[in-house]
């Protein structure tokens, strides 16, 4: 039997939520396909994380090994490269995450087999793997498809695919000895690092004030300062703010920064690059101000505010504190 | 410490609006301005600063057109030492797997302990021509770079993983390190830059001397094909708040207190 | 003929560009408009990236350029913020050039290099209190005494005279000789000499960060070796001076008229007037393109007068047109831009109305309008139509 497999992702002793969005997507393109489910395990004492897993695939193929207890990019190689050889699954999938970046090119290359990275969706046509991807930003998909091929690797965009919880698949537990004798070589894990937090914890706010790009100059920023000051909110940004060192880095909503949920979320001046997307859309309610009618942001918000930030923004803090008053 | 940063001419997209060509392939660039993509921006400084420490040399490598040596002259005006473009037409359509390969033809006869990429462009946001090139090259590689700092035969990198946790790892010489936006902060071109830059030479190789068939680059060569480009359909889309701004922020107001936000 | 900039000449507008982008920031314009200061930090910033010193030769630590790339920065600068820009080309203005054509080696070995690097700034103090537009007699009178030059005299309107470290001043050194301009001399004296005195200008229309001051000279001593060039040619070294900054003038109001019809068409884009952005009423759209004619001609005039310096063929008559053409460009379009603002564009958060403020000295200083068109008449009398 034929497989698609998915790759595990866990840090820190959890499971990441990208795993069970590959799962689910991993689960619809294997009934399509009439092909098995299978979760490939890499880790260090995982037994926890091997059966939960069993309720989402056919099996689940678990290397462990105390070399696996953290991701390392050529560990993980060997040992998928080793897998995929080994049972040519039509399909493998991965995270498009930090982890994924750092292992699936190598991995397609050492084994010569067509990647497409940053997916946003994925489908079989006929024997054709199909995907579709984001460039510019945002602003433009792609509808690309692959080399042909026995076997595909394919990285998908995490928070893009919905982790639906399915009935128990009681899947089987297959512990495979790790294929590598020889000590880790070149990369050598460390340790993990947080960056000291600053005063404000913006995953605790009800109300967020975001500015992105769009402000354009540091000496701008005491216009969002006051807006979020009269909502009584906090003050967070997107990418490029803390890049340019405008606000300090646990004030980044998105991907490498935080995933927020608060009642009020406001963005402005923020195209809405997904990376920032997947940190707050699941905001009670979210209001844009861009002047870019097309801005990707407009996708994700329930009100827009197609103006100049410089005019809307002073005169709805002025708004607001005259209620205030 | 010889230093190899592969750079990218793009286009800016990100204020800009952007139409979709007839082909339905790309994307109208005839308006678009191009620069170096901004995350090869923060590896050119990176590489720059790490010459200036540890002294050695910084060779910047970039696959396109002629209109690419803005990008190249850049480089040299910000530090870099030598300059190499690979241009052919048979290129045209590589996806970033093939991009890899030529780069790799070029780079592994060149002498270096590090090379530097960005952690993906702003264009196509493969992320993944400089762990192919890690890998044909047979070198360590890591991505999501924020720090490094170079230790007796091997790096230390800190990576930057989800939610503002990073990861120190070492990394054994010669490596390929692909840059994150925000690791330095980028310096003025300066007029001394370009003079000196303009005083250099820009090697331009093509696939002849590249050394791969026509086969082998192009769409032929390459793992994916795009089919077609296509302005994203609007799954749900904000309501649009009309008027004078006096009245938007009315509306806005209005809104928030309706549902006791405010 | 080619009217394309070379890469080179791109690439330098590019780095002027990109560095006025990030540094001239807005809040920042307005600050230094409201204070009347000079923006050392900028200016440090910008000399230590060769913006400065565009045409000082490398042997002195300038960049070796020509009078067209100097503009091409000017340009920059100005476009961006027109006070901010004017100051911060105007920290070397002069002094090296004077030094570079008649200067001793040993002159220009002490003077030049701190001024590329932006450590020291100078001035050159022509005008005086009753000299303006006519300097073929100066008030300012130097007599030697012994080996020294004793010098008494007032000078007014001189740029960065409040912090200048060097001044080159022009005085009287013969006061019988008929006509009176064939006696006078140019004289290097540095900030500190005793009984050389300065003042601040407050209260200037525009160009505020660009610091304007007076001069009080009494019983100044300096050596023998501070007399640039030959005795009694100052007035020559002077005319040929202006024939440089005259274009490099018409270049800041290139700039600033550039500056303006981007604000104003920006702001005619967004703003909304009867339901629609005002650039699709024509009465606004003509405007913006009339606008952009004058700049793309102001622009032509320049840097072919730019260019013909650089070519050593030097042309008094397309200099003035360049210079007095410009002029009335960056303050037409700088005038335009404030109305296609309305209300917004009288007030300074708006910017245009700086640009217009500033735009005007561009009509004055160097040479007024007027000055420039006698010299166009006077060229035509003489040369004929070929």
């Amino acid at each position: 039997m034929k497989e698609v497999f998915v790759l595990a992702e866990h840090r820190q002793g959890e499971l990441r939520d990208v795993t069970f969005e590959m799962l689910a997507k991993g689960m619809e393109l294997s009934q399509k396909t009439d092909t098995d489910l299978t979760v490939v395990l890499l880790g260090h004492n995982v037994e926890k994380f091997a059966k939960k897993l069993t309720d989402h695939a056919k099996r689940v193929l678990v290397i462990d090994d105390a070399r696996l207890e953290n991701f390392n990019a050529e560990t993980y190689q060997k040992v998928l490269t080793h897998l995929i050889s080994e049972r040519k699954p039509t399909l493998t999938l991965v995270g498009h995450t930090a982890f994924g970046v750092d292992l699936a090119p190598s991995l397609a290359t050492e084994l010569d087999l067509p990647l497409a990275t940053n997916c946003i969706d994925i489908s079989f046509e006929g024997e054709k793997l199909v995907v579709v991807r984001q460039v510019y930003g945002g602003k433009v998909n792609v509808k690309a498809s692959l080399r042909k091929s026995e076997s595909y690797i394919v990285t998908l965009r995490p928070a893009t695919f919905e982790a639906k919880g399915t009935k128990p698949q009681g899947g089987e537990v297959i512990k495979i000895a790790p294929p590598f004798s020889d000590d880790i070589t070149y990369k050598r894990f460390i340790e993990y690092f947080q960056p000291p937090a600053g005063d404000v914890d913006i995953t605790a706010a009800d109300i967020i004030v975001a500015v992105g790009r769009g402000i354009k100059d540091v000496d701008n920023m005491s216009i969002v300062e006051k807006l979020a000051e009269a909502f009584g909110g906090v003050l967070a940004c997107s990418r490029p703010i803390v890049d340019k060192g405008w606000l300090p880095n646990d004030r980044q909503v998105g991907t490498s920064g935080k995933t927020v949920k608060p009642k009020l979320y406001i963005a402005i001046g923020i195209s809405g690059q997904f990376q920032h997307i997947s940190g707050m859309k699941n905001s009670d309610l979210i209001i844009a101000i861009n002047k870019d009618p097309k801005a990707p942001i407009f996708r994700s918000a329930d009100y827009g505010v197609v103006e100049d930030l410089f005019e809307v923004v002073p005169t709805l803090s002025d708004r607001l504190l005259e209620g205030k008053r | 410490m010889n230093i190899i940063i592969c750079v990218k001419h793009v286009p800016e997209t990100a204020e800009a609006e952007i139409a979709i060509h007839s082909s339905g392939k790309k994307i109208k660039t005839e308006d678009l301005v191009f620069d170096i993509n901004e995350w090869d921006n923060y590896a050119l400084e990176e590489a720059v600063q790490l010459k200036e420490k540890h002294e050695g040399s910084v060779t910047a490598i970039t696959v396109g057109s002629e209109a690419a040596d803005s990008t190249l002259r850049k480089c040299l005006a910000r530090g870099a030492d030598k300059a190499i473009r690979l241009t052919d037409k048979a290129f045209e359509g590589s996806d970033s797997y093939v991009i890899a390969r030529i780069l790799h033809k070029v780079i592994q006869d060149l002498p270096f302990e590090l090379i530097l990429t960005g952690a993906q462009a702003g264009d196509d946001g493969y992320a993944q021509v400089g762990v192919v090139l890690a890998e044909l090259l047979g070198i360590p590689h890591a991505t999501m770079v924020k720090k490094v700092e170079p230790l007796k035969g091997f790096v230390k990198v800190n990576r930057e993983l989800e939610g503002g946790l990073e990861e120190i790892m070492e990394v054994k010489l010669p490596a390929l390190l692909a840059t994150q936006t925000g690791i330095n902060e980028p310096r003025y071109i300066s007029i001394m830059g370009i003079r000196k830059a303009m005083k250099k030479e820009i090697q331009v190789l093509s696939l002849k001397d590249v050394g791969l068939t026509e086969e082998e680059v192009g769409e032929s060569g390459s793992w994916i094909t795009v089919e077609k480009m296509f302005i994203p359909p609007v799954e749900k889309k904000a309501e649009i708040l009309t008027g004078g701004v006096d009245e938007i922020t009315t509306k806005v107001v209005e809104t928030l207190r309706g549902k006791g936000l405010i | 003929m080619n009217f394309e900039l070379t890469d080179e000449q791109t690439t330098i507008k590019k780095a002027a560009r990109e560095f006025c982008e990030k540094e001239f920031t807005p809040e920042l314009a307005l600050e230094f408009d409201e204070k009347e200061e000079f923006p050392m930090e900028l200016y440090r910033k910008a000399a230590k990236l060769g913006f400065t010193s565009m045409r000082f030769p490398e042997e002195y630590g300038g960049q070796g350029y020509g009078v067209l790339e100097d503009c091409l920065v000017t340009e920059e600068m100005c476009r961006v913020d027109p006070g901010l820009g004017v100051a911060v080309t105007l920290g070397t203005l002069m002094f090296p050039d004077g030094l570079l054509k008649h200067g001793t080696e040993e002159q220009r070995r002490r003077y030049i290099p701190p001024l590329c690097t932006g450590e020291k700034i100078c001035a050159a103090a022509f005008s005086e209190p009753e000299h303006g537009s006519d300097i073929t007699r100066m008030d300012t009178i130097a007599k030697k005494g012994g080996n020294k030059w004793v010098i008494n005299g007032s000078k007014e309107f001189i740029t960065n005279a409040p912090f200048a470290d060097f001044f080159c001043v022009l005085c009287q050194t013969d006061l019988k000789v008929t006509p009176s301009h064939r006696g006078e001399s140019l004289f290097a004296i540095d900030r500190g000499t005793p009984g050389l005195d300065v003042t601040k200008l407050n209260g200037k229309m525009g160009i505020k960060p660009c610091v304007t001051g007076s001069l009080s000279l009494s019983d100044v001593k300096i050596p023998e070796t501070n007399l640039i060039g030959e005795l009694n040619k100052g007035f020559y070294y002077a005319l040929e001076l202006f024939d440089g900054t005259r274009i490099a003038v018409a270049a800041e109001a290139v700039g600033m008229a550039q500056g303006a019809l981007e604000r104003a068409l920006n702001y005619a884009k967004e703003r909304k007037q009867f339901g629609s952005p005002i650039i699709q009423f024509q009465g606004v759209s003509f405007k913006l393109a009339e606008m952009a004619m004058k700049i793309e001609t102001a622009r032509l005039i320049t840097y072919k007068a730019a260019w013909l310096y650089d070519q050593g063929k030097m042309d008094p008559m397309i200099t003035a047109m360049a210079k007095a053409y410009a002029s009335r460009v960056a303050m037409d379009v700088t005038d335009e831009a404030i109305q296609i603002h309305g209300g917004y564009g009288y007030l300074a958060d708006y910017h245009v109305e700086r640009f217009h403020r500033c735009a005007k000295i561009t009509e004055i200083y160097e040479g007024t309008t007027e000055i420039q068109k006698l010299t166009i008449i006077r060229s035509l009398l003489k040369r004929g139509f070929s």
